[in-house]
């Protein structure tokens, strides 16, 4: 199911939310081998974070938090000379400020910190919400989002890597012509430059038992049995052992770049190819 | 009163259930029993039970039986099957799968997903009994299966709870809170059972919280000891490697997967997780030990005895978490007790299990090119030009690692260890840019030419000797599923497409397959019962059960 985001990944480039127990062991996901697609899910549910914040109130929060707290947590509420309160055990039980409210309220005198009492009970369920938000950004890396902007890379030596190693197939004034339009987003056209792959099906050509073949798109393809749906509109199955598949490799120069390019390369590339709008 | 009289009678007041299960020959499931201790060995020796997570305490996966063998595979059939009914998607994960490595004791099996425990005859695949749990959180993401202790089944919430279950009705005995799920813990583990003692690891990467592994009473279920997988203060051994107590006390280093055990020895072997904040590692610059690494503990103390880290300082989520298979074998005319782990990180590594020394550490995926070398130790090393960048870092390690949790298996007939393994490339990116960062920090994207292959590994020199990479890839179907299973039948057993698949475990050719309703998700397993060796796997929402002829 893992694979299912990976695959989005690369078409979306946002990040991958891999449970870490996950395993992959294939480059696409769905299920069976039989078409099954799973639910589409959200990292919320995924990770068992509970009830969402009141982003309404965090946003009413967040100026009394800094009026009131960010002098000692921390402009984000990470610490300061007071303790990080999003890693707060008190913070992540609290549901909805009954834990967190009573210590705004009485402060901690043993810890330094005064009692805030004229805050309202409104204001103090904004405060708490503020907190559940900032844990929120921080523990639901559904959230996370990809860089619109780079910090590193060179057009110009993009120009010349691509010079040396992509014109054989592509054209910055042909095929490429706009790309940066396209893939506006740097993570989403580092993706696109190192694996372009096409998420359908793949053609090929079957050489049957009795040695004919038949060219079409292939329906299922494991190692023991073969579908194809040929241009015809036929879909034959054969086990796999007794043909031949050939399956065209569009890929091959991006798979012999692969091992090839260092993070540089690839991000000057990608600096080069966003400039062609 | 014949003690066989006796059992049914208990058997009658505690489990109408199991009783109608029971068959006309005399040939019942009989929980009653209960597991005799006897039957935890380091090799699996009887056959006549699968009574931990790996069937034994090596993790070698390898069977003596050979009752089926490439002599006669041609007629190994489904016997029966157990599909889950009446749990419908599992929150955030989907369907449910069948992730746990059912046990076998007194003919009944018993296995799992989360928030649900099965028991059913291993006969006919008739239900005994079952246990649903309402959690309050925690991922729903996996569940490796119970323990056993004597009458009592061991199982663990998502959300932290620790229950022992009566392994003739189901009912609950008592229950222990052992996680807290709203500092993002979860546990998804198949309890360890060494002596008295039940050892429990957790899980949890969201929130920067401590890793730790804990033994309790089987009887009573209270704590006998934690150990940590940080050092608890600066100053302790193992602290030179984090800056500060800060991040040391948010450091991570989660034991969700069981660990191995060597009787003799009286050592326990277990793998830790990756550090936290998971991606972004300028918070807690050094190795970060004791994360990511194999630990040997001794099981009545929790202390640790030696230590090899696998991927020190890991930015990538690669847990080393994965089975630390022990094998012994003679080495120039001396016998050898060794340690066996294919690593989430791409390294495969061969240890010497009483001293910890390293002996091989070998690629087995690429390059492996987030090391830059391999320190006196034999522990990888880090390039810091491979972390987690804002525009992106590539590895040719895939995004998920080179493997995960399914298990490997060795064979001693063999001498090859055989995992599951992924290829290709990603691109770790960092988020959080801050001096101290919190959470996952970070992600990785991209299955650039990822592919998945069963590799044989040569135990002693880490050189893949064969491998067998699936045609097809996921959208038509094809690809390697679930943990591997070796027997003395000469056989591999492993899931290829949405099949149970049989290879030749000398050169890897396919020897035999059935068709299953969804593809593998746990490791296979294997038993002998009234004389008939059978084969269990889970794909998805059910159980399959072979046999020669079939039913």
């Amino acid at each position: 199911m893992v694979c299912v985001v990976a695959a989005l990944v690369c078409l979306d480039a946002r990040p991958v939310i891999a449970g870490g127990q996950e395993p992959e062991l294939r480059p696409q996901a769905a299920g069976t081998g039989q078409g099954a697609a799973r639910p589409q899910r959200s990292t919320r549910d995924f990770l068992g974070l509970g009830a969402a914040p009141d982003e309404a109130a965090a946003k009413l929060g967040e100026p009394l938090f800094q009026a009131n707290c960010s002098a000692c947590h921390g402009a984000a509420a990470r610490g300061g000379t007071g303790p990080n309160l999003v890693r707060s055990v008190l913070v992540l039980h609290d549901e909805k400020g009954e834990e967190i409210g009573p210590v705004i309220k009485a402060g901690r005198p043993q810890g330094g910190m005064p009692a805030f009492t004229s805050l309202t009970d409104v204001q103090i369920y904004d405060i708490a919400e503020y907190l559940h938000l900032q844990v929120e950004l921080a523990a639901n890396r559904g959230l996370y989002k990809h860089s619109d902007t780079m910090t590193s890379g060179d057009v110009e030596k993009g120009k010349a890597f691509f010079a040396a190693n992509c014109v054989s197939c592509h054209s910055a004034t042909g095929d490429l012509a706009g790309v940066g339009k396209r893939f506006s987003q740097p993570s989403a056209m580092l993706a696109r430059i190192a694996w372009p792959s096409a998420r359908g099906p793949r053609q090929a050509t079957v050489t049957t038992p009795a040695g004919e073949m038949v060219k079409g798109t292939l329906v299922k393809y494991d190692d023991f049995e073969t579908t194809l749906k040929a241009g015809t509109g036929a879909v034959t199955s054969w086990p796999t052992a007794t043909i031949k598949v050939e399956i065209p490799d569009k890929l091959a120069g991006h798979r012999a770049l692969l091992p090839k390019y260092s993070d540089d390369d690839l991000h000057n590339l990608t600096r080069y190819l966003m400039t062609l709008q | 009163m014949t003690p066989t009289l006796l059992r049914i009678c208990v058997c009658v007041l505690l489990a109408p259930a199991a009783l109608m299960a029971q068959g006309a020959k005399g040939s019942a499931a009989d929980a009653s029993a209960g597991l005799d201790p006897k039957a935890l060995s380091l090799f699996h020796a009887t056959g006549d039970s699968w009574p931990t997570y790996n069937g034994d305490y090596s993790g070698r996966r390898f069977s003596e039986l050979k009752q089926i063998n490439a002599t006669n595979l041609n007629q190994l059939k489904n016997a029966w099957t157990y599909k889950i009914t009446g749990v419908g998607p599992q929150r955030g994960a989907g369907s449910p799968m069948i992730k746990s490595t059912p046990l076998m004791v007194n003919g009944v099996l018993y296995f799992t997903i989360p928030d649900h425990v099965f028991a059913v005859d291993a006969r006919s695949g008739k239900e005994l009994w079952r246990y649903d749990f309402v959690d309050k959180g925690g991922h729903l993401l996996g569940q490796r299966g119970v323990g056993m202790f004597g009458r009592w089944i061991y199982f663990l919430s998502p959300d932290g709870w620790f229950l022992s279950l009566d392994a003739t009705t189901g009912k609950e005995h008592w229950r222990k809170k052992i996680a807290d799920e709203k500092l993002q813990y979860f546990t998804t583990m198949a309890a360890f059972i060494v002596k008295n003692h039940v050892i429990l690891g957790v899980g949890g990467d969201a929130m920067d919280v401590r890793g730790y592994l804990e033994s309790r009473d089987p009887e009573t279920g209270e704590l006998q000891w934690r150990w940590w997988s940080e050092p608890l203060k600066m100053g302790d051994a193992g602290s030179e490697t984090w800056p500060n107590q800060g991040a040391l006390d948010h450091g991570g280093g989660m034991t969700w997967m069981p660990g191995t055990y060597d009787p003799e020895l009286n050592l326990m072997y277990w793998g830790t997780g990756n550090p936290n904040p998971v991606y972004a590692g300028q918070g807690r610059k050094g190795a970060n030990l004791f994360t990511n690494s194999v630990v040997a503990l001794n099981p009545d103390t929790g202390k640790l005895v030696w230590y090899f880290q696998a991927n020190p300082h890991d930015t990538h989520d690669w847990d080393d978490v994965e089975t630390p298979v022990l094998f012994d074998t003679v080495v120039d005319g001396k016998p050898r007790k060794l340690l066996a782990q294919a690593g989430r990180c791409g390294f495969y590594f061969l240890l010497d299990r009483v001293t910890g020394k390293n002996l091989v550490t070998k690629p087995f995926s690429k390059t492996a090119n987030w090391a830059k070398g391999i320190d006196a130790k034999g522990q990888p090393i880090p390039d810091t030009d491979k972390e987690p960048k804002v525009d992106g870092s590539m590895v040719d390690i895939p995004v998920n690692g080179a493997t995960n949790w399914p298990a490997p298996s060795y064979s001693p007939l063999t001498k090859l260890f055989y995992v599951n393994a992924s290829e290709g490339y990603g691109v770790a990116y960092l988020y959080d840019t801050a001096a101290e960062p919190q959470g996952f920090g970070g992600g990785g994207s991209g299955g650039f030419d990822t592919k998945s292959a069963l590799l044989a590994i040569d135990a002693m020199t880490g050189k893949v000797k064969w491998r067998h990479e699936p045609k097809g890839e996921g959208a038509e179907g094809g690809g390697m599923a679930g943990g591997v299973l070796t027997t003395a039948g000469n056989l591999l057993f492993t899931g290829d497409s949405n099949r149970l698949a049989a290879f030749s475990p000398a050169d890897g050719k396919i020897l035999w397959s059935q068709v299953l309703e969804s593809r593998v998700s746990n490791g296979p397993s294997t038993w002998m019962l009234d004389g008939k060796q059978y084969v269990i796997v889970g794909a998805g929402d059910s159980l399959y059960a072979m046999v020669l002829g079939g039913k």
